[in-house]
């Protein structure tokens, strides 16, 4: 034994004397052991509750989108129910669709349509086969007017399509009109069948009509409850409030932060979710414009209705499972290979589709020439021309949708008819065609932020089938994005990973979704925050949102001291 | 008699089965997910190619003319009722009345006094004296050299087994089916009966061609072919035009399929004989296309379009029904079809197109120039030459026929 002591090493000896110490001082150990948790938990806390001093922005009166609606509907009644009417044709602003419902009006053919769908939705729940279903109470003759019946089925669905309780002079209103109407045409159900048309055909259904809490002091406050709850509910499940927030709602709960962060992470676990982040997506790749998206079918045979569909849904699929699956860094929606095809999608990505009818998961080769979402048919047809691509189009549509740039419009005299006439001219590729626009005075200046980007995407044709030569000459797919020269799929997907404004860019766009405005002056704070907040989180995108929803500016409501805003009140009144 | 186990060993077996549970489930739960390997390039991938057939015709010649057809066109039972003293127009008989009177006419003599069709038993029919061939030695036909042979002494031309030349000088074209259907309206360039792009391009059957092997696609002496029957229906433009680069199933049935070798000299596919079968689809009733000793002969584009001839030689019996007759046709479960159906299909068929079933019975018969029976020393098979163009497609070996279901068990075995 004594010569293994006598054996020991310098290191061992080290340790010993280590292990000494601890023990001659363990108690002082533990107490700063304890004192460092301490501290490390209370700044922690500290970095949680960083956020900015809310501002938030003025009350919004937001039109329910098509998708909104239609959830709406199915969550209130049932997805079978029929909505016979058409939708009016999107407005967006600043980049979102959910930020024009803030700003559009409303077409006489619009309320035409919400009139047909009112009827045909009032038709179903109440019909014969409907109210068996929906209306849970009676009387035993149909010709008798049931005044319970009446007021709690219309208490009940009022509270549900208007995102509140009624008013009790609401009530009441609704209750007399169902029963007029059912003396009129003898039968109680077509009496209630009236009234709930014309909730269907209301403002308060229609249109997301947010209210201040009763300490609103006229410039700074905050949403009141319902109104959190429609906000939390719309952003986080694109659909209107369910039973168990209204009744958060009702109970205080979403004046609390636990309160709020309950129904946050509650709804985060609802299939609905994954429905907002598809028309948060949707929204932001501007997939409504395929309605308008047309192809030369002598050049791109392949296109059809149904491929445009399936290039859409290509890529949302991608998207939700990187990041909502996957929880995946957003950034790397640029650089997967990742992604869903279908054998429609297989002809134009020219790839083999095994399965018939089925989406498969499929992963494209190193060497597919395909990397990230802004390789997909979805981005490339639809940033083209119908017979032809547009480096400039994908160029401004790349800024534009991924990196929220703005680029001017162009100027009202350009002449395309030199592009258009050498479109199939032996050997001209577009970058000859487009060189004009660097000599241009005229052109020059926005055509080079576009241009560059949009030529490295030229191995793409007009529809997005990958190809090495345009007019029999070998396309040149040298670009640049902000100073980062590449010629591949692979260096584009890159440059737009590592590109600071790719992150800042979907945070920014969620919110503004989010609270259906612009960003306020004073919010910068908040975004800059946020944005710091989704790279400390890995930029995770369900990570964001939570931060979003349960931010305190997020209800935040500051209104211009001079704004003439009517501040509608929570019993009908407007003061 | 029970099984007793001591109480160690009883804790022993379900802790072994636990362990097998959890391990199951890990197994499960680390699977990597099976995800498809997208790829990009050109045609031709690791040495292999697919194909699916967008065109398909009968490889026939110029229309008949006075010199090749010097006896006329063959007619149907109602023309041929209309050469009776029984079929001359009454006086006074309007159009109408004497159409009908002629289709009822040629519907009595298309049946034996027994009631039995002809259509569904040629063999029983007397010899149709109005059928026509096109037995001039001056008739033209594209085609193949089957069987090596240039035929084109008297005997052969007494027998009728002579070989065609085409238009551009080739020789030796053994192509008996054009002689049997050279005289027949309906196979004349603007004729109902040369051409099945309808049937294909709605989905009802379709063909896939692979060639694997390939070291260079203009000389390579050593590549395999496989032509399949598709089981998919084919993907089309909104212009109805075949789309390159789909993916489609081969059929699952082992008899659908046949595999050879063949050789590319100077851009030139040919291939070593093999035994194929197809499907056809006409009027819902389901048909096999056998081609016995078929080979293809056909350029490859840089594109990767494959255009040619497959040529071989068709049992007389199976192409009668394929044709013509329809007497063993199923429906898509595999049934023989209801024979409403059918007498409708082949006697409606004989009526439009311009022939009579028994009449071309006959001609194919002695017109059949390959296969001869050990015994009899007849011959069993008629060369029949078609014209294909493929485009390239992803060809899989997976069941996909959920739509269109085809019979495994139906058709021509």
């Amino acid at each position: 034994m004594s010569n293994t002591a006598s054996a020991k090493t310098p290191g061992l000896r080290a340790i010993q004397r280590v292990r000494a110490a601890v023990v001659q001082y363990r108690r002082p150990l533990i107490l700063v052991s304890v004192l460092l948790a301490i501290l490390l938990l209370v700044a922690g806390l500290i970095s949680q509750s960083s956020e900015p001093e809310p501002v938030g922005g003025p009350l919004m009166l937001r039109r329910l989108t098509e998708e909104q609606y239609r959830n709406s509907i199915a969550d209130i009644f049932d997805a079978q129910v029929p909505i016979v009417g058409r939708f009016e044709r999107p407005f967006r602003a600043e980049g979102l669709i959910s930020v024009g419902t803030g700003k559009s009006g409303m077409s006489p053919f619009a309320i035409e349509q919400y009139d047909a769908s009112a009827q045909s939705i009032a038709a179903h729940v109440l019909g014969p086969k409907g109210r068996a279903q929906f209306v849970k109470c009676g009387p035993e003759n149909p010709e008798q007017f049931d005044e319970a019946c009446a007021r709690s089925f219309l208490s009940k669905t009022g509270r549900l399509l208007f995102r509140r309780p009624l008013t009790k002079a609401e009530t009441a209103s609704y209750v007399a009109r169902a029963r007029s109407s059912a003396k009129q045409l003898g039968n109680f159900y077509s009496g209630l069948e009236l009234s709930l048309y014309t909730m269907l055909v209301a403002p308060e259904f229609l249109f997301r009509i947010e209210r201040t809490s009763p300490d609103f002091n006229g410039t700074t406050g905050v949403l009141d409850a319902y109104s959190k709850a429609s906000r939390i509910s719309f952003f986080l499940t694109n659909s209107t409030p369910d039973d168990a927030l209204l009744q958060a709602a009702a109970a205080g709960d979403l004046d609390s932060d636990s309160g709020v962060r309950k129904q946050v992470d509650r709804l985060m676990q609802t299939p609905r979710y994954e429905d907002a982040l598809r028309a948060f997506f949707a929204d932001m790749l501007h997939f409504d414009t395929f309605a308008d998206l047309s192809k030369d079918p002598e050049i791109y045979p392949a296109y059809n209705s149904e491929i445009a569909q399936e290039a859409q849904e290509q890529t949302l699929r991608t998207i939700i499972e990187h990041v909502m699956t996957k929880q995946s860094d957003y950034r790397d929606l640029f650089t997967t290979r990742d992604t869903f095809l279908t054998r429609s999608l297989g002809t134009i990505y020219r790839t083999p589709v095994p399965e018939r009818d089925e989406w498969m998961p499929a992963t494209f080769a190193k060497d597919a020439n395909r990397a990230g979402i802004q390789s997909h048919v979805s981005f490339l047809a639809l940033h083209s021309h119908p017979g032809r691509t547009s480096p400039t189009l994908r160029g401004f549509g790349m800024r534009q949708v991924f990196l929220c740039q703005d680029v001017p419009d162009p100027p009202a005299t350009v002449n395309f008819t030199a592009i258009e006439a050498d479109a199939q001219k032996a050997n001209v590729t577009a970058r000859d065609r487009i060189a004009m626009h660097a000599s241009e005075p005229s052109c020059a200046g926005c055509h080079k932020v576009m241009d560059p980007l949009g030529l490295a995407m030229e191995n793409y044709d007009g529809l997005g089938t990958f190809r090495t030569r345009e007019n029999g000459a070998l396309i040149d797919t040298n670009g640049s994005l902000d100073g980062r020269n590449f010629s591949t799929p692979d260096g584009l997907a890159k440059a737009l990973h590592d590109h600071p404004e790719t992150p800042r860019c979907v945070s920014e766009r969620l919110y503004k979704s989010a609270v259906g405005r612009d960003i306020v002056w004073k919010e910068r704070y908040y975004l800059d925050w946020l944005i710091k907040g989704f790279a400390d989180d890995g930029y995770r995108i369900p990570d964001l949102m939570r931060r979003i929803a349960t931010s305190k500016n997020f209800f935040a409501i500051t209104q211009a001291a001079n704004a003439n805003t009517a501040r509608i009140t929570t019993d009908g009144g407007i003061s | 008699m029970a099984l007793h186990l001591p109480k160690s060993s009883s804790r022993l077996i379900w802790g072994a089965t636990g362990l097998v549970v959890i391990a199951g489930a890990s197994l499960y739960a680390l699977w990597p997910e099976q995800r498809l390997q997208a790829e990009d390039g050109t045609f031709v991938r690791d040495g292999e190619a697919g194909f699916v057939v967008t065109a398909f015709a009968y490889a026939v010649g110029p229309d008949a003319n006075e010199a090749t057809c010097p006896l006329g066109m063959s007619k149907n039972v109602a023309e041929i009722y209309g050469e009776s003293p029984a079929g001359q127009r009454k006086p006074g008989e309007d159009d109408e009345a004497y159409s009908k009177r002629l289709d009822a006419g040629g519907q009595e003599i298309s049946n034996a006094p027994d009631g039995r069709n002809f259509c569904m038993h040629p063999q029983i029919a007397p010899v149709d004296r109005f059928a026509r061939t096109l037995t001039s030695s001056r008739a033209l036909a594209d085609g193949l050299n089957l069987d090596g042979k240039i035929s084109r002494s008297k005997a052969d031309a007494k027998s009728g087994r002579l070989d065609f030349s085409s238009g551009d000088g080739s020789k030796g074209i053994d192509n008996q089916f054009w002689r049997a259907v050279g005289c027949n309206h309906s196979f004349q360039s603007n004729g109902l009966s040369n051409g099945f792009g309808s049937e294909m391009y709605t989905g009802a059957w379709g063909i896939l061609i692979t060639l694997s092997g390939i070291d260079d696609l203009k000389n390579d002496d050593h590549v395999q072919i496989g032509i399949y029957a598709n089981a998919d229906p084919m993907q089309i433009s909104p212009a109805r035009e075949a789309l390159g680069y789909a993916t489609y199933a081969m059929d699952q049935d082992e008899s659908y399929r046949a595999v050879s070798t063949g050789r590319i000299k100077d851009g030139v596919l040919t291939t070593d004989p093999v035994d194929i079968r197809l499907r056809k689809v006409t009027n819902a009733l389901y048909l096999d296309r056998v081609l016995k000793d078929a080979r293809v002969q056909a350029t490859l584009s840089p594109d990767g379009v494959l255009k040619g001839y497959l040529a071989g030689y068709s049992p007389v019996e199976n192409i009668y029904d394929l044709q013509f007759g329809f007497r063993n046709a199923t429906i898509d479960t595999g049934e023989l079809a209801p024979l409403g159906r059918r007498l409708g299909t082949s006697n409606g068929a004989a009526r439009v197109l311009g022939h009579t079933c028994q009449g071309i019975w006959q001609s194919l018969h002695r017109l059949a120039d390959g296969h001869a029976d050990p015994k009899t020393g007849a011959f069993t098979s008629i060369s029949t030459q078609y014209t294909f163009e493929a485009i390239p497609a992803f060809i899989v070996d997976v069941d996909t026929r959920k739509a269109n279901k085809l019979a495994t068990a139906g058709g021509m075995k």
